[in-house]
């Protein structure tokens, strides 16, 4: 077992976890009343989480699929629940994505914020701690507390901080989220309780022992459900997508740059962490029907976002495409699928992130996102519209850049399994190409349509500060995939080895799916 | 069991105090009855140590009329750390009203004493008696602003209905004497148990008891009094009426319908369904309709009654004492976060032009900051969101209800507390989100403003909110401890 006292000698997970918050409560604790402090606060907290979190990479045996800097001590012992915290290969890479992004939002919001800055910070600070705490609970309940922690400060993100139409959009982004995860409770609690080994023992919400646990068919369909439901709301899966506009819209630019760059990998990461391992037999019967909503979340979300009037909308539209891909990949089944869908979310975050930023820094200087009022903008803002056609190009899938790989990996998966969902999914990347670069053109060449921008500046520093590393990291990950794909592998494959019996044991279930569809042949 | 007065103690301390309170009043000046809350809030502390002294072993007196054991020691200290919390909100706004009077503290210790009777009561007649001392000190609490007609109304209404309900229950309560020859708890559960009974009788003197109770503790469809009479009362008193009764009637509940009806349970749950879902479906969905924060708490208070009777539900279907350990644990995070809920208006009453309307709460997070941040810690606390009691409280009692296989009750009680999560939010919403309007905002007045106890109230709650969230376990112990030894079983 990988303890924290072999690894490091110290609770790197619960301090990175807890830093952000500690920082927070210094805020508003001893900082009230003085505005030029939260800014810097902020950066140095966030800052310190990214260098923990480095180090925690670093230090990572990215040879096993075992737990790692495993803290465990008992938290509520009559309910079973402790405070277990841990992390694999799955959730290394994408704890690095939170605190890079956490880092990233403190500079990118450094002017645009004028009105109760010390919140505004604090919130953000909160939230790290309640996402990196959610990539790093072993324990069901722990999960649950942190997952529903991130909650709300996000709501307080988009309801005050946000734009014109924020509350409804902040009040909908809550209650979707809640109507979702308290259903998984009840399932939580209801697995907790039929893993007891008799009726007199506590119920059972450590993963460790959860894992071999082994639950009817009908018990392990209706919690995979609740579960499934939850996750979906947040990835979001098509036709549960809607709270994800208006959040996009309304949020101001830092809080879309997390919500799309870490909160929506929340989906996929309970899904792979808790759906596959805990319910195998119903993953693999849902397993059809899902593909089919994940092509159809490509496919949807990409035509949506050829029609989009709002820079903003279009790229928060074109996240529920994406996201098809790493549904489309874990559904797959299969390591190269798997590592694919976890490729895509990395990268995701990275280009969808450095998207959002980017539509935040036009937005300052334009004081629209109309794509319709825009155009020519590449003469007055030259490094604007190179960042721009980078993080764009990584966005549609060029090669060598970060988005190819994964979707490539993701595609590859499914193609595996049934080569006319590839086909049609890959369809879907032809289209990324059509919007992003129709987006592209009428927002950047065409002719200037006001002079006045040309007494505008372009990107600053601290803008481009902010924008360089996410593009490094995209350049990286799409040029040598295998430093981000080794740490990945072994709990990839562990994962599919885990699962793979049970498919055997299904069958080619969606060969029999569309014979059934095609009536008696 | 041991025989000893020591089984009435605490309640006698408080006695002695409400006399003291009741008799020194007449002749202290104006400025002189500033302290006299801290005369009922001083003898809350001794009444609890010894309830906590007595903890280890079993008293019982008055002829096996009343007992004091685990179960009553947790609900003692509850009750008794509610009744001090009441009094820490109250002073400033008695001054304010000019009803600044030590007949107020009196009238909350004497019905502490009633509530403590009621929780610690094995026999029907104790019971009963605590029940009116209880009744009657609140009834003369929410009409404790004589010259507001608002709050007359409600002690009227209170009033009338209370003692309806009083008459219904007694009337239940004969019928399980006429049935079982006994008023012991104990030997009627016996009797019932013994299944010679005849069964058309027990189900009336079920209905009969639930029936008084649902209005005791506001449970549809005797709820309609909850509202008005919080709405009327002076809410330093609404706070405390809108928890310390509902504490000790589910004290009792959980003794009449666990212990002395446990075997009668096929009769009494499809009952508790039907009622514990229409208690979730008026509270949740009425509550939505509220523009008056009074008005909306109240019929919050309705919802979170719902939950509880779910609980109760569970405990009468298992063998565990889960069910009624998940009530205990509910009861204590509802009374922290509830009355702190009620201690915010208090605040803003104190310092402001304020009539209880979602509209003066417009832009509180700039002109109050901190209670702002203490009304938001509350009503996530109150919808249930994790790392505050609420959350935990809530998590803790569906549990009791998926472990006694009601999985399907479960998920509607989560359902309609995504329902209640919206109004809880709604008031973040005009806190946060909103704009100050200049004619309708809080404004604050001269000669209003802090009063450090009232301060220290809402810090205390606001600290137990947040430390049953995050450190449950003595609490949920101390819960599971206490069940474990109702009636010294």
């Amino acid at each position: 077992m990988y303890s924290f006292q072999q690894q490091v000698g110290f609770p790197i997970l619960s301090v990175m976890t807890f830093l952000p918050t500690l920082g927070a409560l210094a805020m508003l604790l001893l900082m009230r009343g003085r505005p030029h402090l939260y800014k810097y606060t902020a950066l140095a907290t966030t800052g310190a989480t990214f260098i923990l979190s480095l180090a925690m990479v670093w230090k990572f045996d990215q040879y096993t699929a075992d737990f790692q800097f495993i803290e465990k001590v008992n938290w509520i012992q009559r309910l079973g629940a402790s405070y277990h915290m841990g992390v694999d290969g799955i959730s290394v890479l994408l704890i690095l994505l939170t605190t890079l992004l956490s880092l990233i939002i403190i500079p990118a919001s450094w002017n645009y914020i004028k009105d109760r800055e010390l919140g505004f910070f604090a919130s953000f600070l909160f939230l790290e701690t309640g996402m990196l705490g959610t990539f790093c609970a072993r324990d069901l309940l722990l999960f649950y507390v942190f997952w529903e922690i991130m909650l709300i400060p996000m709501y307080f993100i988009i309801g005050v901080w946000g734009g014109p139409r924020r509350v409804y959009a902040a009040l909908k982004f809550f209650l979707f989220t809640m109507a979702g995860s308290v259903l998984m409770l009840v399932a939580i609690v209801g697995i907790a309780y039929l893993a007891r080994p008799n009726q007199y023992a506590a119920p059972v919400f450590d993963l460790d022992q959860l894992q071999h646990a082994v639950f009817s068919f009908p018990v392990q369909m209706a919690a995979f459900l609740a579960f499934f439901i939850a996750f979906a709301i947040k990835v979001p899966m098509w036709p549960l997508h809607t709270w994800l506009p208006d959040a996009h819209v309304e949020a101001p630019t830092a809080g879309s740059v997390i919500l799309a760059g870490v909160l929506l990998k929340m989906g996929g990461y309970g899904i792979i962490r808790f759906c596959i391992p805990l319910f195998p037999d119903a993953v693999v019967t849902a397993m059809p029907y899902i593909l089919i909503l994940s092509i159809i979340a490509i496919i949807y979300g990409a035509l949506v976002s050829l029609v989009q009037k709002d820079l903003k909308k279009l790229v928060a539209y074109s996240s529920v495409s994406h996201m098809g891909f790493v549904t489309g990949g874990i559904f797959a089944f299969s390591v190269i699928g798997l590592e694919g869908a976890l490729l895509v979310m990395f990268s995701h975050g990275l280009l969808t992130g450095a998207l959002f930023l980017m539509v935040g820094f036009m937005y300052e200087r334009l004081h629209t996102r109309e794509i319709s009022a825009m155009g020519g903008l590449a003469s007055p803002f030259p490094v604007m519209a190179a960042f721009l056609l980078f993080f764009t190009l990584g966005s549609l899938g060029l090669p060598g850049l970060s988005g190819f790989v994964g979707e490539f990996l993701s595609l590859l998966g499914l193609f595996t399994y049934n080569k006319a969902m590839a086909v049609v999914a890959a369809a879907g990347i032809i289209m990324a190409a059509a919007y992003l670069l129709w987006m592209y053109l009428r927002v950047m060449f065409v002719e200037t349509r006001d002079e006045k921008w040309f007494r505008l500046s372009d990107l600053n520093l601290r803008e481009i500060a902010s924008l360089a590393p996410l593009a490094g990291l995209a350049v990286w990950v799409g040029v040598y995939p295998d430093t981000f794909i080794n740490i990945i592998q072994p709990s990839a494959s562990h994962l599919i080895n885990h699962i793979s019996p049970y498919l055997a044991q299904h069958g080619d279930f969606l060969t029999r799916f569309f014979a059934s569809l095609g009536g008696g042949r | 069991m041991q025989h000893d007065v020591v089984a009435i103690v605490p309640e006698l301390m408080l006695v002695a105090a409400a006399l003291v309170l009741l008799l020194i009043d007449p002749f202290l000046p104006a400025k002189g009855r500033r302290g006299l809350s801290w005369l009922g809030i001083m003898a809350c502390l001794p009444a609890a140590a010894s309830v906590w002294l007595a903890r280890s072993q079993q008293f019982s007196t008055f002829s096996h009329g009343i007992a004091l054991d685990g179960f009553a020691v947790f609900f003692k200290i509850l009750l008794l750390a509610v009744a001090a919390l009441a009094m820490l909100l109250s002073e400033k706004h008695l001054a304010r009203n000019g009803r600044l009077l030590g007949d107020y503290y009196a009238l909350v210790l004497l019905a502490t004493v009633g509530m403590m009777v009621m929780a610690s009561a094995i026999d029907l007649a104790t019971f009963f008696v605590g029940l009116e001392l209880m009744a009657l000190s609140s009834y003369l609490l929410a009409g404790f602003f004589r010259h507001q007609l608002r709050s007359i109304e409600a002690s009227l209404k209170y009033f009338l209905t209370g003692s309806f309900a009083s008459a219904i229950l007694l009337f239940g309560m004969a019928l399980l004497y006429g049935l079982t020859g006994s008023t012991n708890y104990q030997q009627i559960s016996i009797a019932i148990g013994s299944g010679s009974l005849d069964g058309h009788v027990i189900v009336i003197a079920v209905v009969l008891l639930l029936g008084g109770f649902a209005f005791k503790v506001a449970a549809a469809p005797f709820h309609g009094w909850a509202p008005d009479v919080y709405q009327g009362a002076p809410t330093p008193a609404a706070a405390f009426l809108s928890v310390g009764p509902k504490i000790a009637a589910f004290a009792a509940i959980i003794k009449f319908f666990t212990i002395m009806l446990g075997s009668e349970q096929a009769r009494w749950v499809p009952l508790m369904i039907v009622v514990a879902i229409a208690t979730m479906l008026i509270g949740a969905t009425m509550a939505l309709l509220q523009h008056d924060l009074k008005r909306m708490l109240a019929f919050s208070s309705i919802a979170h009654v719902g939950y509880l009777l779910l609980a109760l539900i569970a405990a009468g279907q298992s063998h565990s004492n889960f069910g009624s350990s998940a009530i205990l644990f509910y009861l204590a995070a509802y009374a922290a976060m509830n009355m702190g809920a009620f201690g915010v208006l208090v605040f803003l009453a104190n310092s402001a032009r304020f009539n209880d309307s979602l509209d003066e709460m417009a832009g509180l997070a700039r002109r109050f900051p901190g209670a702002a941040g203490v009304m938001a810690v509350l009503m996530f606390s109150l919808a249930g969101i994790p790392p505050t009691a609420g959350f935990l409280a809530k998590f803790y009692l569906f549990a009791s209800v998926v472990d006694a296989g009601y999985a399907w009750l479960a998920v509607i009680g989560v359902l309609f507390s995504v329902v209640s999560a919206f109004y809880y939010l709604r008031v973040i919403v005009y806190m946060y989100m909103r704009e100050p309007e200049p004619e309708v905002a809080a404004v604050m007045e001269p000669g209003g403003g802090r009063s450090w106890d009232l301060s220290l109230g809402l810090g205390l709650a606001t600290a137990v909110v947040i430390v049953l969230g995050v450190l449950p376990a003595p609490v949920l112990n101390a819960a599971q401890d206490a069940v474990a030894k109702i009636l010294g079983s």
